[in-house]
Protein backbone atom coordinates (compact mmCIF):
# COMPACT_ATOMS: atom_id res chain seq x y z
CA UNK A 1 0.00 0.00 0.00
CA UNK A 2 0.95 3.46 -1.29
CA UNK A 3 1.74 5.94 1.98
CA UNK A 4 2.45 9.85 1.65
CA UNK A 5 6.02 9.38 2.46
CA UNK A 6 7.05 7.10 -0.57
CA UNK A 7 5.60 10.45 -2.92
CA UNK A 8 7.94 12.42 -1.31
CA UNK A 9 10.63 10.16 -1.26
CA UNK A 10 9.78 10.29 -5.13
CA UNK A 11 9.15 13.36 -5.66
CA UNK A 12 12.35 14.58 -4.08
CA UNK A 13 14.42 12.93 -6.55
CA UNK A 14 13.03 15.87 -8.58
CA UNK A 15 15.17 18.79 -9.00
CA UNK A 16 13.57 22.11 -10.16
CA UNK A 17 14.51 23.06 -13.30
CA UNK A 18 18.20 24.70 -13.69
CA UNK A 19 19.02 23.98 -9.99
CA UNK A 20 20.34 21.57 -8.03
CA UNK A 21 17.58 21.90 -5.19
CA UNK A 22 14.50 19.36 -5.46
CA UNK A 23 11.18 20.36 -5.31
CA UNK A 24 10.32 18.88 -2.05
CA UNK A 25 13.06 20.40 -0.17
CA UNK A 26 12.36 23.75 -1.42
CA UNK A 27 8.40 23.67 -0.40
CA UNK A 28 7.50 23.91 -3.64
CA UNK A 29 5.18 20.69 -3.41
CA UNK A 30 2.65 21.30 -0.46
CA UNK A 31 -0.27 18.79 0.44
CA UNK A 32 -0.40 15.26 -1.05
CA UNK A 33 -3.57 13.57 -0.91
CA UNK A 34 -4.44 9.68 -1.59
CA UNK A 35 -7.44 8.56 -2.00
CA UNK A 36 -7.04 4.73 -2.34
CA UNK A 37 -4.43 4.30 -4.60
CA UNK A 38 -5.06 7.66 -6.87
CA UNK A 39 -2.74 10.81 -5.62
CA UNK A 40 -2.87 14.62 -5.49
CA UNK A 41 -0.39 16.72 -5.57
CA UNK A 42 -0.56 20.43 -4.97
CA UNK A 43 1.78 22.69 -5.59
CA UNK A 44 2.63 25.69 -3.47
CA UNK A 45 1.66 29.52 -5.13
CA UNK A 46 5.11 30.46 -5.78
CA UNK A 47 6.64 32.68 -8.51
CA UNK A 48 6.64 29.62 -11.03
CA UNK A 49 5.31 30.73 -14.37
CA UNK A 50 1.98 28.20 -15.88
CA UNK A 51 4.83 26.80 -18.28
CA UNK A 52 7.09 25.93 -16.02
CA UNK A 53 4.44 24.18 -13.76
CA UNK A 54 3.12 22.37 -16.94
CA UNK A 55 6.63 20.75 -17.10
CA UNK A 56 6.94 19.77 -13.54
CA UNK A 57 3.56 18.36 -13.58
CA UNK A 58 3.99 16.08 -16.32
CA UNK A 59 7.88 15.49 -14.88
CA UNK A 60 6.15 14.21 -11.22
CA UNK A 61 3.62 12.49 -13.17
CA UNK A 62 6.28 10.20 -15.13
CA UNK A 63 7.88 9.68 -12.02
CA UNK A 64 5.17 8.52 -9.64
CA UNK A 65 3.69 6.45 -12.39
CA UNK A 66 7.12 4.68 -11.83
CA UNK A 67 5.97 3.67 -8.32
CA UNK A 68 4.13 -0.04 -8.25
CA UNK A 69 0.43 -0.06 -7.04
CA UNK A 70 -0.46 3.43 -8.30
CA UNK A 71 -3.30 4.74 -9.70
CA UNK A 72 -4.22 8.19 -11.13
CA UNK A 73 -1.58 10.84 -11.03
CA UNK A 74 -3.20 14.52 -11.16
CA UNK A 75 -1.37 17.21 -9.90
CA UNK A 76 -2.83 20.89 -9.01
CA UNK A 77 -0.95 23.77 -9.85
CA UNK A 78 -3.74 26.41 -8.94
CA UNK A 79 -3.99 28.29 -5.33
CA UNK A 80 -5.22 25.89 -2.81
CA UNK A 81 -8.52 27.51 -1.12
CA UNK A 82 -8.28 28.46 2.70
CA UNK A 83 -5.88 30.55 4.74
CA UNK A 84 -2.85 28.51 3.46
CA UNK A 85 -3.69 30.23 0.07
CA UNK A 86 -2.32 33.46 0.79
CA UNK A 87 -0.62 36.07 -0.07
CA UNK A 88 -2.29 36.49 -2.64
CA UNK A 89 -0.70 37.28 -6.26
CA UNK A 90 3.51 36.11 -6.19
CA UNK A 91 4.68 37.60 -9.18
CA UNK A 92 8.24 37.06 -10.00
CA UNK A 93 10.44 39.71 -11.86
CA UNK A 94 9.21 39.19 -15.31
CA UNK A 95 10.72 40.03 -18.52
CA UNK A 96 7.40 40.22 -20.96
CA UNK A 97 5.80 43.36 -18.39
CA UNK A 98 3.52 45.02 -21.24
CA UNK A 99 1.55 41.60 -22.90
CA UNK A 100 2.32 41.96 -26.66
CA UNK A 101 5.52 44.46 -26.28
CA UNK A 102 8.78 42.72 -26.99
CA UNK A 103 11.89 44.89 -25.89
CA UNK A 104 11.61 48.16 -23.57
CA UNK A 105 14.49 50.19 -24.10
CA UNK A 106 14.69 54.01 -22.25
CA UNK A 107 16.21 56.73 -24.13
CA UNK A 108 18.02 59.02 -21.30
CA UNK A 109 20.48 61.30 -20.69
CA UNK A 110 22.33 63.09 -18.10
CA UNK A 111 21.51 66.53 -18.85
CA UNK A 112 19.39 68.28 -20.89
CA UNK A 113 19.91 70.04 -24.84
CA UNK A 114 21.52 66.87 -26.04
CA UNK A 115 19.31 66.06 -28.42
CA UNK A 116 17.84 63.14 -26.92
CA UNK A 117 13.93 63.36 -28.33
CA UNK A 118 15.72 63.83 -31.80
CA UNK A 119 17.63 61.15 -31.58
CA UNK A 120 14.93 58.90 -30.06
CA UNK A 121 12.50 59.92 -32.68
CA UNK A 122 15.02 58.96 -35.53
CA UNK A 123 15.96 55.95 -33.64
CA UNK A 124 12.34 54.72 -33.83
CA UNK A 125 12.00 55.54 -37.35
CA UNK A 126 15.38 53.80 -38.54
CA UNK A 127 14.51 50.54 -36.50
CA UNK A 128 11.03 50.60 -38.01
CA UNK A 129 12.77 50.93 -41.66
CA UNK A 130 14.50 47.61 -40.77
CA UNK A 131 11.02 45.62 -40.40
CA UNK A 132 10.24 46.06 -37.08
CA UNK A 133 7.07 46.96 -34.90
CA UNK A 134 8.23 50.06 -32.69
CA UNK A 135 6.17 52.23 -30.16
CA UNK A 136 7.41 55.48 -29.28
CA UNK A 137 6.83 56.54 -25.39
CA UNK A 138 7.03 60.30 -25.13
CA UNK A 139 8.14 60.31 -21.04
CA UNK A 140 9.27 63.58 -20.77
CA UNK A 141 5.85 64.62 -19.49
CA UNK A 142 7.08 68.56 -18.77
CA UNK A 143 8.40 69.27 -21.95
CA UNK A 144 6.99 66.80 -24.56
CA UNK A 145 8.45 67.27 -28.03
CA UNK A 146 7.35 63.88 -29.99
CA UNK A 147 4.43 65.40 -31.43
CA UNK A 148 6.14 68.28 -32.55
CA UNK A 149 9.37 65.95 -34.16
CA UNK A 150 6.90 63.48 -35.40
CA UNK A 151 4.80 66.09 -37.43
CA UNK A 152 1.52 64.81 -35.26
CA UNK A 153 -1.04 66.78 -32.90
CA UNK A 154 -3.45 63.89 -33.23
CA UNK A 155 -5.71 62.99 -29.99
CA UNK A 156 -5.52 59.47 -28.94
CA UNK A 157 -8.34 57.75 -29.76
CA UNK A 158 -10.20 55.99 -26.97
CA UNK A 159 -10.57 52.53 -26.76
CA UNK A 160 -12.83 50.38 -23.70
CA UNK A 161 -11.98 50.05 -20.31
CA UNK A 162 -10.41 53.95 -19.78
CA UNK A 163 -7.80 52.54 -22.56
CA UNK A 164 -6.36 54.77 -25.01
CA UNK A 165 -4.97 53.60 -28.61
CA UNK A 166 -1.68 55.66 -29.56
CA UNK A 167 -1.26 57.82 -32.08
CA UNK A 168 -0.03 56.10 -35.61
CA UNK A 169 2.61 58.08 -37.66
CA UNK A 170 5.03 57.14 -40.15
CA UNK A 171 3.92 53.65 -39.15
CA UNK A 172 5.48 54.18 -35.13
CA UNK A 173 2.76 53.82 -32.23
CA UNK A 174 2.89 56.87 -30.14
CA UNK A 175 2.19 57.99 -27.48
CA UNK A 176 3.10 61.69 -25.59
CA UNK A 177 1.72 63.84 -23.06
CA UNK A 178 1.91 67.00 -25.51
CA UNK A 179 -1.62 64.93 -27.58
CA UNK A 180 -3.60 65.67 -24.12
CA UNK A 181 -1.94 69.45 -23.62
CA UNK A 182 -2.17 72.76 -25.35
CA UNK A 183 0.46 74.34 -26.96
CA UNK A 184 0.70 77.01 -24.24
CA UNK A 185 -0.30 75.73 -20.63
CA UNK A 186 3.07 75.17 -18.74
CA UNK A 187 3.50 71.58 -16.80
CA UNK A 188 3.61 71.82 -13.25
CA UNK A 189 3.27 68.77 -11.38
CA UNK A 190 4.47 67.00 -8.80
CA UNK A 191 6.59 63.82 -8.99
CA UNK A 192 3.02 61.53 -7.58
CA UNK A 193 1.35 62.86 -10.82
CA UNK A 194 4.35 62.23 -12.81
CA UNK A 195 4.71 58.62 -11.79
CA UNK A 196 0.97 58.58 -12.31
CA UNK A 197 0.82 59.71 -15.86
CA UNK A 198 4.06 57.34 -16.42
CA UNK A 199 2.39 54.15 -15.15
CA UNK A 200 -1.11 55.29 -17.06
CA UNK A 201 1.50 55.28 -20.40
CA UNK A 202 2.92 52.16 -19.56
CA UNK A 203 -0.38 49.90 -18.31
CA UNK A 204 -3.50 52.37 -20.20
CA UNK A 205 -2.37 52.39 -23.61
CA UNK A 206 -3.21 49.84 -26.29
CA UNK A 207 -0.01 49.49 -27.68
CA UNK A 208 -0.23 45.65 -29.56
CA UNK A 209 2.43 44.22 -31.10
CA UNK A 210 5.55 45.87 -30.98
CA UNK A 211 8.71 44.48 -31.26
CA UNK A 212 10.59 47.39 -29.50
CA UNK A 213 8.75 50.16 -27.11
CA UNK A 214 11.19 53.04 -27.13
CA UNK A 215 10.98 55.35 -24.05
CA UNK A 216 12.45 58.87 -24.36
CA UNK A 217 12.72 60.45 -20.63
CA UNK A 218 13.28 63.09 -19.53
CA UNK A 219 16.73 64.75 -18.81
CA UNK A 220 18.38 63.90 -16.01
CA UNK A 221 17.46 61.01 -13.17
CA UNK A 222 14.52 62.02 -11.63
CA UNK A 223 11.14 61.00 -11.11
CA UNK A 224 10.36 59.48 -14.03
CA UNK A 225 13.23 57.38 -14.64
CA UNK A 226 12.74 56.05 -11.26
CA UNK A 227 9.20 54.99 -11.79
CA UNK A 228 10.08 53.44 -15.58
CA UNK A 229 12.62 51.29 -13.93
CA UNK A 230 10.64 50.34 -10.95
CA UNK A 231 7.54 49.87 -13.10
CA UNK A 232 8.37 47.48 -15.51
CA UNK A 233 11.69 45.53 -16.49
CA UNK A 234 13.86 47.74 -18.92
CA UNK A 235 15.32 45.57 -21.49
CA UNK A 236 18.23 48.48 -21.76
CA UNK A 237 19.20 51.81 -21.43
CA UNK A 238 21.07 54.17 -24.00
CA UNK A 239 22.57 57.60 -23.00
CA UNK A 240 23.03 60.39 -25.36
CA UNK A 241 25.39 63.26 -24.86
CA UNK A 242 27.73 65.14 -26.46
CA UNK A 243 31.46 64.82 -26.42
CA UNK A 244 32.53 67.77 -24.27
CA UNK A 245 33.46 66.67 -20.17
CA UNK A 246 30.73 69.19 -18.76
CA UNK A 247 28.24 66.53 -20.41
CA UNK A 248 29.77 63.83 -19.60
CA UNK A 249 29.69 64.40 -15.64
CA UNK A 250 26.32 64.01 -16.24
CA UNK A 251 26.05 60.75 -18.16
CA UNK A 252 27.97 59.42 -15.30
CA UNK A 253 25.22 59.94 -13.49
CA UNK A 254 22.98 58.66 -15.33
CA UNK A 255 24.92 55.39 -15.72
CA UNK A 256 25.06 55.04 -11.81
CA UNK A 257 21.44 55.40 -12.11
CA UNK A 258 21.03 52.52 -14.46
CA UNK A 259 22.93 50.17 -12.50
CA UNK A 260 21.37 50.93 -9.13
CA UNK A 261 17.98 49.58 -10.53
CA UNK A 262 19.87 47.09 -12.46
CA UNK A 263 18.88 48.30 -16.30
CA UNK A 264 21.57 46.62 -18.96
CA UNK A 265 22.89 49.98 -20.22
CA UNK A 266 23.51 49.27 -23.73
CA UNK A 267 25.92 51.57 -25.02
CA UNK A 268 26.34 55.60 -25.19
CA UNK A 269 25.24 57.76 -28.06
CA UNK A 270 27.24 60.75 -29.27
CA UNK A 271 24.99 63.04 -30.38
CA UNK A 272 26.10 66.40 -32.38
CA UNK A 273 29.87 64.24 -32.54
CA UNK A 274 31.19 66.89 -34.83
CA UNK A 275 29.66 69.51 -37.37
CA UNK A 276 29.69 68.90 -41.05
CA UNK A 277 30.36 71.52 -42.73
CA UNK A 278 27.88 72.14 -45.77
CA UNK A 279 30.26 73.71 -47.84
CA UNK A 280 33.21 71.91 -47.87
CA UNK A 281 31.77 69.04 -46.16
CA UNK A 282 34.87 68.92 -43.68
CA UNK A 283 34.36 67.82 -40.29
CA UNK A 284 34.79 70.01 -37.32
CA UNK A 285 34.67 68.86 -33.47
CA UNK A 286 33.13 71.92 -31.74
CA UNK A 287 32.19 70.02 -28.58
CA UNK A 288 36.06 68.24 -28.35
CA UNK A 289 36.36 64.71 -29.42
CA UNK A 290 36.73 61.68 -27.56
CA UNK A 291 34.73 62.51 -24.13
CA UNK A 292 32.11 59.53 -24.10
CA UNK A 293 34.98 57.32 -24.58
CA UNK A 294 35.85 58.06 -21.13
CA UNK A 295 32.52 56.47 -19.57
CA UNK A 296 34.29 52.90 -20.71
CA UNK A 297 30.80 52.35 -22.39
CA UNK A 298 30.42 51.17 -25.90
CA UNK A 299 29.88 54.09 -28.31
CA UNK A 300 26.64 53.14 -29.82
CA UNK A 301 26.51 55.71 -32.95
CA UNK A 302 28.34 59.32 -33.86
CA UNK A 303 25.95 61.53 -35.05
CA UNK A 304 26.97 64.80 -36.63
CA UNK A 305 25.63 68.35 -35.89
CA UNK A 306 23.83 69.02 -39.51
CA UNK A 307 21.21 71.66 -40.19
CA UNK A 308 18.96 69.10 -41.68
CA UNK A 309 18.45 67.17 -38.41
CA UNK A 310 17.23 70.27 -36.75
CA UNK A 311 14.86 71.13 -39.84
CA UNK A 312 13.35 67.77 -39.94
CA UNK A 313 12.50 67.71 -36.38
CA UNK A 314 11.09 71.09 -36.70
CA UNK A 315 9.16 70.43 -39.81
CA UNK A 316 7.93 67.41 -38.12
CA UNK A 317 9.50 64.58 -40.51
CA UNK A 318 12.39 63.00 -38.78
CA UNK A 319 15.83 63.47 -41.04
CA UNK A 320 15.96 59.60 -41.54
CA UNK A 321 12.35 59.78 -43.65
CA UNK A 322 13.11 63.32 -45.21
CA UNK A 323 16.61 62.76 -46.58
CA UNK A 324 17.36 58.57 -46.19
CA UNK A 325 20.31 59.22 -48.19
CA UNK A 326 21.80 62.05 -45.92
CA UNK A 327 25.17 60.80 -44.03
CA UNK A 328 23.21 61.45 -40.79
CA UNK A 329 20.36 59.21 -41.96
CA UNK A 330 22.73 56.77 -42.86
CA UNK A 331 24.53 56.83 -39.08
CA UNK A 332 21.20 56.65 -37.39
CA UNK A 333 20.67 53.26 -39.24
CA UNK A 334 24.09 52.10 -38.62
CA UNK A 335 22.83 52.81 -34.82
CA UNK A 336 19.62 51.40 -34.98
CA UNK A 337 21.29 47.87 -36.24
CA UNK A 338 23.83 48.32 -33.25
CA UNK A 339 20.92 48.86 -30.72
CA UNK A 340 19.14 46.25 -32.05
CA UNK A 341 22.02 43.81 -31.73
CA UNK A 342 22.87 44.80 -28.72
CA UNK A 343 19.63 44.94 -26.78
CA UNK A 344 19.32 41.37 -27.77
CA UNK A 345 22.81 40.34 -26.14
CA UNK A 346 21.49 42.02 -22.79
CA UNK A 347 18.90 39.17 -22.58
CA UNK A 348 21.95 36.98 -22.03
CA UNK B 1 24.36 40.16 -9.14
CA UNK B 2 21.71 37.12 -8.59
CA UNK B 3 18.07 37.62 -8.85
CA UNK B 4 15.04 35.28 -7.81
CA UNK B 5 14.94 32.15 -9.61
CA UNK B 6 11.62 31.18 -7.67
CA UNK B 7 9.67 32.80 -4.76
CA UNK B 8 7.81 30.60 -2.22
CA UNK B 9 5.89 31.76 0.53
CA UNK B 10 5.83 29.19 3.16
CA UNK B 11 2.29 30.24 5.08
CA UNK B 12 2.73 27.52 7.56
CA UNK B 13 6.18 28.41 8.59
CA UNK B 14 5.59 32.14 8.09
CA UNK B 15 8.94 32.56 5.92
CA UNK B 16 9.79 33.27 2.55
CA UNK B 17 11.70 30.76 0.53
CA UNK B 18 14.35 32.56 -2.34
CA UNK B 19 15.93 30.19 -4.69
CA UNK B 20 18.51 32.19 -6.37
CA UNK B 21 19.86 31.83 -10.30
CA UNK B 22 22.98 30.93 -8.70
CA UNK B 23 21.35 27.98 -7.13
CA UNK B 24 22.12 29.28 -3.40
CA UNK B 25 18.44 29.26 -1.66
CA UNK B 26 17.61 31.81 1.85
CA UNK B 27 14.90 31.41 4.09
CA UNK B 28 13.61 34.61 5.24
CA UNK B 29 11.36 34.32 8.96
CA UNK B 30 8.06 36.83 7.92
CA UNK B 31 9.30 38.82 11.29
CA UNK B 32 12.92 38.88 9.87
CA UNK B 33 11.74 40.64 7.02
CA UNK B 34 9.19 42.49 8.37
CA UNK B 35 11.92 44.03 11.19
CA UNK B 36 14.09 44.67 8.45
CA UNK B 37 12.16 46.45 6.08
CA UNK B 38 14.31 48.61 4.07
CA UNK B 39 11.45 51.52 3.50
CA UNK B 40 12.52 55.26 4.72
CA UNK B 41 9.46 55.58 7.15
CA UNK B 42 10.83 52.36 8.84
CA UNK B 43 14.48 53.19 8.80
CA UNK B 44 14.46 56.87 9.21
CA UNK B 45 17.05 58.87 7.72
CA UNK B 46 19.93 58.91 10.15
CA UNK B 47 21.39 56.16 8.50
CA UNK B 48 21.34 53.70 11.91
CA UNK B 49 19.24 50.47 10.73
CA UNK B 50 16.64 49.62 13.13
CA UNK B 51 14.98 46.43 13.29
CA UNK B 52 11.17 47.02 13.55
CA UNK B 53 9.64 44.35 15.80
CA UNK B 54 6.14 43.43 14.30
CA UNK B 55 3.89 40.45 16.53
CA UNK B 56 3.62 37.69 13.95
CA UNK B 57 3.47 39.50 10.89
CA UNK B 58 1.87 38.07 7.81
CA UNK B 59 2.92 38.51 4.75
CA UNK B 60 0.14 39.48 2.03
CA UNK B 61 1.27 40.01 -1.27
CA UNK B 62 4.92 40.20 -3.17
CA UNK B 63 5.51 42.26 -6.41
CA UNK B 64 8.21 42.68 -8.88
CA UNK B 65 10.00 46.25 -8.73
CA UNK B 66 11.48 46.30 -12.12
CA UNK B 67 14.63 44.79 -12.77
CA UNK B 68 16.07 44.91 -9.08
CA UNK B 69 14.12 44.43 -6.34
CA UNK B 70 10.74 43.06 -4.60
CA UNK B 71 7.75 44.81 -2.63
CA UNK B 72 6.41 43.36 -0.09
CA UNK B 73 3.06 43.97 1.77
CA UNK B 74 1.86 42.88 4.77
CA UNK B 75 -1.14 42.07 6.88
CA UNK B 76 -1.09 45.50 8.88
CA UNK B 77 -1.22 47.27 5.26
CA UNK B 78 2.01 48.26 5.22
CA UNK B 79 3.48 47.98 1.53
CA UNK B 80 6.39 50.91 1.09
CA UNK B 81 9.84 48.01 1.70
CA UNK B 82 11.54 48.04 -1.55
CA UNK B 83 13.55 45.35 -0.82
CA UNK B 84 16.60 44.97 -3.58
CA UNK B 85 18.19 41.83 -4.54
CA UNK B 86 21.35 42.98 -3.14
CA UNK B 87 20.08 44.16 0.20
CA UNK B 88 18.14 40.68 0.42
CA UNK B 89 21.09 38.89 0.03
CA UNK B 90 22.83 41.05 1.98
CA UNK B 91 19.99 40.10 5.09
CA UNK B 92 20.23 36.13 3.93
CA UNK B 93 23.68 36.39 4.55
CA UNK B 94 23.36 37.78 8.17
CA UNK B 95 20.79 35.36 8.79
CA UNK B 96 23.54 32.83 8.00
CA UNK B 97 25.69 34.11 10.57
CA UNK B 98 22.85 34.25 13.21
CA UNK B 99 22.34 30.57 12.47
CA UNK B 100 26.18 29.54 13.11
CA UNK B 101 26.57 31.64 16.11
CA UNK B 102 23.15 30.24 17.36
CA UNK B 103 24.66 26.54 16.91
CA UNK B 104 27.55 27.37 18.46
CA UNK B 105 25.66 27.86 21.60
Amino acid sequence: MLNEHDIRTQLQQIPYPGSRHDIVTLGLVGSIALQGNNVVVHFRPSSATPDMLQRLTNTITTALSALSGIGNVSVHTGRPTGPAARPGPVAAPSKTPLPGVGKVIAVASGKGGVGKSTVAVNLAVAINALGYRVGLLDADVYGPSVPLMMGTEAVPRAAHDKKVFPVEKYGISLISMGFFLDDQSPVIWRGPVVMGIIRQFLRDVLWGELDYLLVDLPPGTGDVALTLAQEIPLNGGVIVSTPQDVALLDVNRGISMFRQVHVPILGVIENMSYYLCPHCGEREEIFGHGGTAKTGLEILGEIPLVEEVRTGGDAGKPIVLQHPDHPVSQAFRTLATRVIQASSLSLQ
Amino acid sequence: MPIPALIIPLMDETALRILWDDDQVSTYPFSYLRGWCPCASCQGHGGERHFIQVKNPQLESIGPVGNYALNLRWGDGHDTGIYSFEYLRTLSEQLDELNENGAKG
